[in-house]
Parts: structure tokens; sequence; C-alpha cells
């Protein structure tokens, strides 16, 4: 058990070195979704925030942004044990005695950092824009660590998909899968202004309450309600992908 | 005990490709055991088996005492692997991904500084420690696998092809560090070659894969002995039919042991060989054809290869350059 523990510790910490000598990978992960919140709040900003009775659309919109960038970094956590596949470093680190579980977990792990480091970039950004946050530093912490926990989960899409075909476009379908996620959540108004299918949609994506989480961090306040569907949201999520990568790592040594 | 034995051990791929094919092996330790086959005999297949990579379709296995199935774990503890292709990430320097393998292979951590220095030095790559490994040349990447294979003091080393492609001084340069490890610390070989000369000149064994069968085991002068006869080789003017015809010449020579048609060339197995080329070369004067050239050798391991499976042994990448008595003519 300890072995798991410390070496998922010390492939955790070759990930991050992989990251940051690879920059250029990060920079469409922060500047899309940098993009996307400019355009989306300066276009239509005032008119929405009228339209659906939202005083501070900056803020609606920020969680939004983070989202996606935390989406981004993690769609890609695929690519890189493709890479290890590809070259051939993945064999090398199963014949290691490492724990089997390690070798996904401090990819897994190395994506949370990933993620809340650009997370902790736009939410700077956002907070620069106006967005405000309403329940302080506390609150951003939070919001920082419920990114984080969401980019492991969801990272889990790609790491299995890597895992079980060793393919550089399908490592990417992990990341397409996020847009009609997000496009189906209360992303862009609040769910009780969309059609009743819409609505049903939105209610059943766990896209939505992890939004709504962070959201009400930022405009609400404190909402324990509000927090813990969130958690069981990504806690679902991550129970999926990471039986995923189980199975796919598995699926390896047959 | 062994360092491996397996018995039965096959692994069969979808669509009833036999890789491997019920092979017995038994690897006493302090051994450097050359694996000698062509690309696709199975060499590959088994290194994985062997290693815990692939999980055999029947048969057993045990490596320095531990059934590859069952202990995968404890297999992998004690054994130091390079594969194929070097597989190492470009990303890092090479002491960071030595200090890497250290700390995955349980090196405790007051030693392993001094452990990568010793390995970089072995393997003459101190210089280029702290250089990414991107920046180094086929043969450097070679070395530093071999390095991190080597970097927790394994009983037993497999070596899948660890010469393939490199030039001549990379790969004198890897057949010293295997020689001086065995030698000064009895590190076993588990070494998987398509070059004859590497084999012949480093393994103590040789096993001899064809389609995922062996074909002859035994040390390279018992394997080389069992042949007991001289090599002619003659080389034919007259295209593929003058080459036929003259394997049909030959045949009447009495003290023949057998005869082998390769491309332009009829390589002709005699108990005498010294008096056996004048009538030899009398004999396809007869038939009405010429021998370019004539060459009387003794058995060389590709001899061997030719006479258990029926065709030269054709290394896929710098074999030229490897072994350049291919066509019998040493």
């Amino acid at each position: 058990m300890i072995y798991a523990v410390t070496d998922t510790w010390v492939l955790t910490l070759r990930a991050l070195r992989e990251a940051v000598r690879q920059p250029a990978i990060e920079i469409g992960n922060v500047f899309i979704p940098m993009f996307f919140f400019a355009v989306v709040v300066g276009a239509i900003g005032n008119t929405a925030g009228r339209a659906f009775g939202i005083e501070n659309y900056t803020g609606f919109q920020m969680p939004v942004a983070v989202l996606q960038a935390v989406a981004g970094a993690a769609g890609t956590a695929g690519l890189g044990m493709v890479t290890d596949i590809e070259r051939g470093y993945f064999d090398k680190l199963m014949l290691t005695p490492a724990p089997r579980v390690s070798l996904a977990a401090g990819r897994l792990a190395g994506d949370g950092v990933r993620t809340m480091t650009l997370a902790t970039l736009i939410l700077m950004a956002g907070l620069f824009a106006g967005s405000g946050m309403e329940t302080g530093v506390p609150g951003a912490i939070v919001l920082l660590l419920i990114a984080g926990a969401f980019g492991l989960a969801y990272s889990g899409i790609g790491v299995a998909i890597a895992l079980k075909t060793g393919s550089n476009q399908a490592a990417q379908i992990g990341f397409l899968i996020f847009f009609p996620l997000l496009f189906l959540s209360p992303a862009f108004a609040p769910k009780e202004f969309f059609a009743p299918w819409l609505e049903l949609l939105a209610t059943i994506n766990p896209v939505t309450y992890i939004l709504e989480g962070m959201r009400d961090l930022v405009l609400e306040g404190w909402d324990v309600q509000s927090l813990a569907a969130a958690l069981v949201s990504i806690a679902g999520l991550a129970g999926f992908t990471m039986t995923l990568v189980a199975l796919a790592l598995r699926s390896r040594t047959a | 005990m062994l360092a491996v034995e397996a018995r039965g051990l096959t692994k069969h791929f979808p669509q009833d490709i036999r890789a491997v094919d019920g092979i017995d092996l038994a690897i006493g330790e302090g051994m450097i055991f050359g694996f000698l086959g062509a690309n696709g005999s199975g060499k590959t297949t088994t290194v994985r088996m062997l290693t815990t990579l692939l999980r055999p379709t029947a048969g057993d296995a045990s490596v320095l005492g531990f059934d590859v199935r069952r202990s995968p774990g404890e297999v992998r503890k004690r054994i130091g692997v390079a594969l194929q292709e070097a597989g190492l990430d470009d990303l890092q320097t090479g002491r960071e991904l030595l200090t890497l393998q250290a700390r995955l292979y349980r090196v405790p951590r007051s030693d392993i500084r001094a452990r990568v220095d010793e390995l970089l030095r072995i393997v003459d790559l101190e210089d280029a420690a702290d250089r990414r490994i991107k920046t180094y040349s086929g043969g450097m990447q070679r070395r530093l696998d071999l390095a991190a294979a080597l970097v927790h003091r394994p009983k037993l080393v497999f070596l899948d092809e660890p010469t393939t492609g490199l030039d001549p001084i990379s790969r004198e340069a890897i057949w010293r560090y295997v020689r001086e490890l065995n030698t000064r610390e009895g590190v076993t070989f588990f070494l998987t070659t398509q070059y004859l000369e590497e084999a012949d000149r480093l393994a103590d064994d040789v096993a001899i894969m064809d389609r995922g069968r062996i074909v002859a085991q035994g040390s390279p002068a018992a394997l080389k002995a069992s042949i007991s006869a001289d090599v002619v080789t003659l080389r034919i003017e007259g295209g593929a039919e003058g080459v036929e015809r003259a394997a049909e010449a030959v045949r009447r020579f009495e003290g023949l042991q057998d005869v082998r048609v390769v491309e332009d060339s009829v390589i002709v197995y005699v108990n005498e060989g010294s008096t056996a080329i004048g009538a030899l070369v009398l004999l396809l004067s007869e038939a009405g054809l010429r021998a370019r050239e004539v060459t009387l050798a003794r058995p060389t391991l590709d001899d061997v290869f030719l006479r258990k499976t029926g065709h030269h042994l054709e290394a896929s990448d710098g074999a030229a350059a490897a072994e350049p008595t291919a066509r019998g003519r040493r």
C-alpha cells in the first residue's frame, strides 16, 4: 500500500515535469476558454444579464471558463499516455514492481494538479474582469479543489481510451465528449429558461451540478446542498471513469 | 535453481497466429543465453511472456524460481529488461530517467545518486547525463536503456535485440558491458538477436527459433560441431537455372552430406572439404557449368541455421555490417 502512494507520487512529479517542459500544449488550454469568456461576456453579457435577471453575468460565466480550461487540459491527459505507449516507455514502467494502479494514478494526479493550475489562471482573469467571489478566498480555494477533482475524474476517460487503444486520435475523444455535456448544462442561461426537453437533459447531466456548485461559490455564497451535489456528481463521474481505467489497465497485460 | 525454465510455453493471437508454439527452456544462472531467430520468429513474444508483459496462452514458465503467471510482481522485482525499442521518455534527462527507475525499483534513497552516477559511468554517458534524452543518438539511447535495466542490480537481464540498428562501435560497446557484467557480477543474460555474430561471440548457449518453435539448442561450438561437415560454397554463373543444374550435378559427389541452394550459390556439406573441391568443380564442368567463386569453410551458426530451418537468417537492419558471412563464405 505504501508503495502505491510513493510510486504514485514519483510518477506524478514526472507527469508534471513533462507538462512544464511542453508549455505550448497549455497555451491552447488557457487561451480558448479565456477567449470564449471575453467574447460571451463582451457580446451578450449585458443583454443576457437583463434577460435572465442576472446582475453579475461575468461571475455567471467565470466557472464556465474554468470548467472549459479544466476539460481541455484533462481531455488531453490520454495523449501523454499514448505517447508513453508508442515510445515503449509505458512497457518500461509496467516492468517495474510499481503497483499497476500507480502507473495510471501518477498521470491522473499530475493532470489534477495541472488542471488546478490552469483553473487558477482563469479564476484570476475572471476576478480581474469583475466576476467577484461571494465566498472570498476560502470559496476560491474550494472552487479550485472542485476544478482539480473534476479534472482528475474527467482525465480518466482519455487515459482509459489511451490504455485500451494506444491510439492518438481515439484519446482525443475524451475532450470532444465535454462539449455536448457543457452545452447541455446551464452554461449560458439558468435552466429554468430552457425548453422542457433541454431542461430534462440538463437535470441528468453531471456537469450541471458541478457548474452550479462552482457558480454558487462565486455568486451566492456558501450553499452546502449545492456543494454536496457537485461533489456527488464528481464522485459518480470518477467512479465511472476510474472503472474504465482499471479495466483498460487489466487488458494491457492480456 | 535455473534462471529461466519453461515447459510448453505457448502464445497464440487471434486469427490462429501461433507466435510461440510450445517451447521448452532451461537456462542456468550465470549464463549468457542467445535466442537467435529472424524477425517474426517469436523471440520478442517469448521475452514478453517471461517478463510478465504478456500472459501465456498455455504452458508454464518460471523466472528465478517464480511463476510468471502466479507471481509476476516477484519476477519483476528481480529482473532487468531492455526491450527491442529503447523505451525512453524523451522529455527527461538521462539522470532523471535512471533516478525514477531507481525509485520505482526500491533502491534505497541514500544509494540512488551513487548508483545512477556509477551506471552513467559504466555506459559512458556521464557527459550527456543532464541532457534531455531526445538529443541522444540511437547508440546512446540503447546504452541508457541498458543502464535503466541494471539500476537495481538484477541477477537476470533480458535484452531484446539490444544492438539492432546500431553502428559497429556502439555494438561493440554493448557487447563489452554484457561480458563485463556477466564475468564480474555473475549476471545472467537472456539475449535475443538476429545477428549470428552476436550469438556466436557472446552466448554460452544458443537456441534457434523458427516460426514459433525452437529448432536447435546448445553451445555455439556444439551446434557447429553437430553438422560435422565442411562447407563448400559454389557461386554459379548462369542464373537460377544454372544454380538448379549445379545442385543436381554436385549431388553425384560421394561423401556428400547435404546440398542447399541460396540465391546464386550452391552450398555443399561434405566430409572432407579440401579434397572435395576439385571433384565438385569437375562435376560442374561435366555439366557444362562454371563456378565464379569457390570457398571452403568450417560450419558457422549460419550453416546450423540453414540446416535446421532451410533458410538463411536475414537480419532486418544493419545485418550486412554485423554479419558479412551471411552468404556462407566464412
